[in-house]
């Protein structure tokens, strides 16, 4: 056997470095050395003991058997695995959202892990008060949309929500539940909802349209206000319709009494020069007509005015078959000028010809009092004209007198045939 | 000549209350309302001292826990908040330990359906830095706690040290076990 001291200095080596060949047999170490190997072994489990219990700490195992009470080396691993013990329960309570858990004496831990729960506690707050904030207005909500139903039910207005995506009819106040029961306007409305659905994007603020409606020939009219809107979490848009007919139908009527000629329900010469004025000013292509009643005066004073009003309204209805969309305007007395586009020079003149020749064939009637006539004259007016509205109107005008002057001359020489009109384009 | 005014006279410091305990401050003008640790250590062992030479270890133990248990719901009734949750009555009574320099309690375990406790005193005044006897020796410390915990739960408690100072642990832990009622 080496020595005892070597023996003693190789087991104290084995229990740091090697603990698993670390054996001691104190029985043969000399007698004045027992006692030191003796507290070499109790070392040993010290060592031991104390090792095995920082496994533990380090692999979180904190239930683990606890070193014994000789064992002091142990006691500060003790006072950590009971502040590891503590912080578990203090991290369980943060869990359940109790943030008053506070770290003292740990040094940088305790910072960090108070700073922590402040904060929590801090977001926890705002978080608590935005929920709260966003109850209100939850509720605020709610109150509106039971405020919007009470108050557009009984409305006389249309009111309807439709879903954006699938056309449903989310909600509808009685006005539109009657429609939708008699349905006469329904798929006309249900196609121009779809259409202005489409059109109304999904952030923008409120816009207006119009749709007319027909039930039996009789026509409504409504302006409409848009309104996207999520409705019970729906992408939607709320319609109010309201029914403008009567108020067209006013405007309709003011617009007759100033643009429309009382007696023959045409335009009247305020509104015939403003088109005019309009139709030069857009550059458009079209005929100026310039009609003349023959022997106005001479029915008018011979036979009265009643007779002379029924003569005018024969020739306006002779007039009106110029062509479907002719806008007929009386200037005045005997004068109408007649606006008409998508007509060449031609066209007009055999058409005008042809209005002049079923005048005139009322005076073959057994009844006929007096001589029915008219006279024209025609202009064609091109984008590029330059000429002003009255100096058309003029030449017109002047056009009509040189074909009246040429019947005239003609019916005074004796019965011929029917003077050509001078309709030509002006230079 | 009998004085009128005279209060009633207190009781005797032979008998515990808490307005016995006396105005501090003005008593002790200029020294305060603090003393060293060792001073109150010095009392204490050595009344367990002379109660164990009279009536054996078990019998000095269990007085000192009494005395415990009674300074303890004096202390509850007159130190803490006994209104809150449990949450916040703890809170409470850990910085009123730290604050009076009585210890660092921790908690490690409370079993909310049975009511039992496992926590820590840190530091405790009773103990820390003792020399190790391989005893638990704060027994005070025992009912201290029991009485504490019986004035917030209204529920009897019975609390023993498993692990002190004086045996060789670096913090005091204590297991409090609720009575069941009936």
């Amino acid at each position: 056997m080496e020595s005892a001291a070597e023996y003693l200095f190789e087991y104290l080596r084995d229990v740091l470095y090697d603990p698993a060949r670390a054996n001691m047999d104190v029985q043969r170490l000399p007698e004045e050395f027992k006692e030191l190997g003796q507290g070499l072994e109790f070392l040993a489990e010290c060592v031991t003991e104390t090792r095995t219990f920082a496994k533990f700490l380090a692999k979180g195992e904190l239930n683990c058997p606890l070193p014994s009470h000789e064992n002091e080396m142990a006691a500060p691993l003790k006072a950590l695995h009971a502040t590891l013990k503590h912080l578990t329960w203090q991290t369980q309570q943060v869990a359940k959202g109790d943030y008053r858990q506070h770290v003292d004496y740990l040094g940088e831990f305790a910072t960090a892990f108070n700073t922590m729960t402040k904060q929590l506690e801090q977001r926890h707050v705002a978080l608590a008060r935005e929920i709260e904030v966003s109850r209100q207005k939850t509720r605020a909500l709610e109150q509106s949309n039971d405020l919007f139903e009470t108050v557009t039910r009984d409305s006389e207005q249309w009111i309807a929500v439709v879903e954006r995506d699938t056309g449903e009819w989310l909600f509808s106040n009685y006005p539109v539940t009657q429609i939708l029961a008699s349905d006469s306007f329904l798929p006309r409305l249900k196609r121009w909802m779809s259409g202005e659905i489409a059109e109304t994007d999904s952030g923008a603020e409120s816009r207006t349209s119009e749709i007319e409606l027909s039930d039996n020939g009789i026509a409504q009219f409504f302006t409409a206000i848009l309104r996207p809107i999520i409705w019970r979490e729906k992408p939607s848009v709320v319609f109010v319709l309201t029914d403008v007919s009567a108020e067209r139908a006013h405007i309709r009527e003011l617009e007759n009494k100033a643009y429309r000629d009382t007696l023959t329900r045409q335009y009247n010469r305020h509104f015939g020069m403003r088109l005019l004025d309009e139709w030069v000013a857009e550059k458009r292509s079209f005929m100026l007509c310039f009609v003349d009643i023959d022997n106005l005066k001479y029915v008018n004073d011979k036979f009265g005015h009643n007779e002379g009003d029924k003569y005018i309204l024969a020739v306006t209805a002779v007039l009106r078959g110029f062509s479907p969309d002719v806008m007929i305007c009386r200037l005045g007395g005997d004068e109408f000028m007649l606006l008409a586009e998508g007509w060449d020079e031609e066209r007009a003149e055999a058409r005008l010809a042809a209005l002049r020749g079923r005048l005139l064939k009322r005076n073959d009637e057994p009844e006929t009092q007096y001589f029915h006539s008219m006279s024209y004259g025609a202009i064609s007016v091109t984008p590029d004209n330059t000429l002003t509205p009255s100096e058309l109107l003029a030449i017109a005008d002047e056009r009509m007198y040189n074909y009246k002057k040429a019947r005239k001359l003609e019916r005074a020489s004796s019965a011929g045939a029917e003077p050509v009109a001078p309709v030509a384009t002006p230079k | 000549m009998a004085n009128v005014f005279a209060k009633s006279a207190p009781s005797s410091h032979n008998k515990f209350s808490w307005d016995n305990l006396g105005d501090i401050r003005e008593g002790r003008g200029d020294l305060g309302e603090e003393m060293p640790v060792l001073v109150y250590r010095l009392m204490q062992y050595t009344m367990l001292d002379i109660l164990t030479a009279a009536y054996g270890v078990e019998a000095a133990d269990k007085h000192f826990r009494d005395s415990g248990y009674l300074a303890g719901t004096e202390f509850a009734k007159h130190n803490l908040k006994l209104d809150g949750t449990f949450d916040e009555f703890l809170e409470n009574l850990q910085s009123t330990l730290k604050d009076l320099k009585i210890g660092i309690l921790r908690m490690e375990e409370f079993d909310s359906s049975t009511g039992n406790i496992v926590l820590t005193v840190g530091q405790d005044l009773d103990c820390s830095g003792l020399p190790v006897t391989n005893e638990t020796v704060c027994t005070y410390d025992e009912g201290f706690i029991a009485g504490i915990l019986e004035a917030f739960t209204g529920a009897k408690y019975e609390v023993r040290e498993v692990d002190c100072w004086a045996n060789g642990d670096r913090v005091c832990r204590f297991n409090g076990t609720a009575q069941k009622v009936g």
